[in-house]
């Protein structure tokens, strides 16, 4: 499992990862991240919403009410074109940072 | 059929935001713990424990109430600090400053009290106006929707930032003189100290107190018997 400390840097990473294949609601995108990262990244209430909040605020998602066929309403969010734009060197600081991290403490091999 | 709204208002019930707001907030809230309950029943579980799991995996609920506010809140936080702290206390500061310099320009002098060795140099026409600045600065933060706290920080905003002057320009002169190699008498340094602080600070200060306590409770009494007339 990963620390509590490390993980929360890449919630915005994998926030914004998530909704690049398209709108999705908070539960569906917890259990994405949950899904892809074979349970590394495990998203609670606190930990989700306030995120999606501050880059709703920021104007990287949107979220609008829809309903689904269930009939159920649920809010879903979508990367803005601010998102995507701002995606590009989050990506490239997390790859250079775990480059960095690799070369130092050979990660990789051990 | 759980009311997972109902269950959420409940844990959410201090959740500060405006009424629209919340409702959206807790409804979502409640739909990810409705889907998360209905993943587990569809693995299997019994519903109870389909529920103890959903709202476990939920988090600390103080932890998500105080993370909540602060991200939909934080720009009205700054707002409101500006609106009721910053303009009100730049306010009597300024205003305060040029009434100081008016009364130079038209041949007002300080004047001393008491004589001999504890004289204390007070500006007494200055002093006697300074009640109505502190008394503006608190009704324009109190109009604002200021607290008693910040109401009355914003009257006395001029004697604060004159004590941070004081205390910057103190030890900066004294590193001067020394650097300077100019002896330094440290106990008439303290007597003008404690003599400047009483005369610029501690009395204008109480000055501003007044007048900002006056404006303070005209403002509530007034708003108080607005509410009981509506009531």
């Amino acid at each position: 499992m990963i620390a509590p400390g490390i993980k929360r840097g890449t919630a915005e990473l994998a926030v914004l990862s998530v909704l690049e294949d398209g709108p999705l609601h908070g539960y569906e995108m917890a259990r994405r991240i949950e899904e892809q990262t074979h349970g590394s990244l495990r998203f609670t209430l606190a930990s989700l919403y306030p995120l999606l909040y501050r880059l709703e605020k920021r104007g990287w998602v949107r979220g609008a009410w829809e309903t689904s066929g269930t009939g159920r309403r649920r809010r879903c969010y979508r990367l803005t074109a601010e998102g995507k734009k701002r995606l590009a060197p989050i990506r490239r600081e997390w790859a250079e940072l775990f480059k960095a991290l690799r070369r130092l403490t050979k990660v990789a091999r051990a | 059929m759980r009311d997972w709204r109902a269950l959420v208002e409940e844990r959410l019930a201090d959740l500060a935001l405006e009424p629209e707001e919340r409702t959206e907030v807790i409804a979502e809230v409640a739909a990810h713990l409705e889907d998360t309950c209905d993943e587990m029943l569809r693995q299997g579980m019994t519903e109870e424990e389909a529920v103890r799991r959903a709202l476990s995996q939920a988090g600390n609920w103080k932890d998500l109430r105080r993370k909540i506010l602060t991200e939909k809140r934080r720009e009205q936080i700054m707002e409101k600090r500006i609106r009721q702290l910053w303009i009100p206390g730049f306010l009597t500061l300024i205003l305060s400053m040029l009434f100081l310099t008016v009364l130079y320009r038209l041949g007002l002098r300080a004047r001393l009290v008491w004589s001999g060795p504890n004289a204390i140099l007070l500006y007494t026409p200055w002093l006697a106006g300074l009640p109505l600045i502190g008394a503006l600065g608190a009704y324009v933060s109190a109009r604002a929707g200021g607290s008693r706290g910040t109401v009355l920080l914003a009257s006395v905003f001029p004697a604060l930032a004159l004590t941070f002057a004081f205390l910057f320009m103190f030890p900066f002169s004294l590193t001067i003189e020394l650097i300077a190699g100019r002896p330094v008498d440290f106990s008439s340094v303290a007597t003008v100290l404690l003599k400047d602080g009483i005369g610029w600070l501690l009395v204008p200060g109480a000055a501003l107190l007044a007048g900002g306590l006056l404006a303070h409770v005209l403002v509530s009494t007034r708003a108080s018997s607005r509410n009981t007339a509506i009531s």
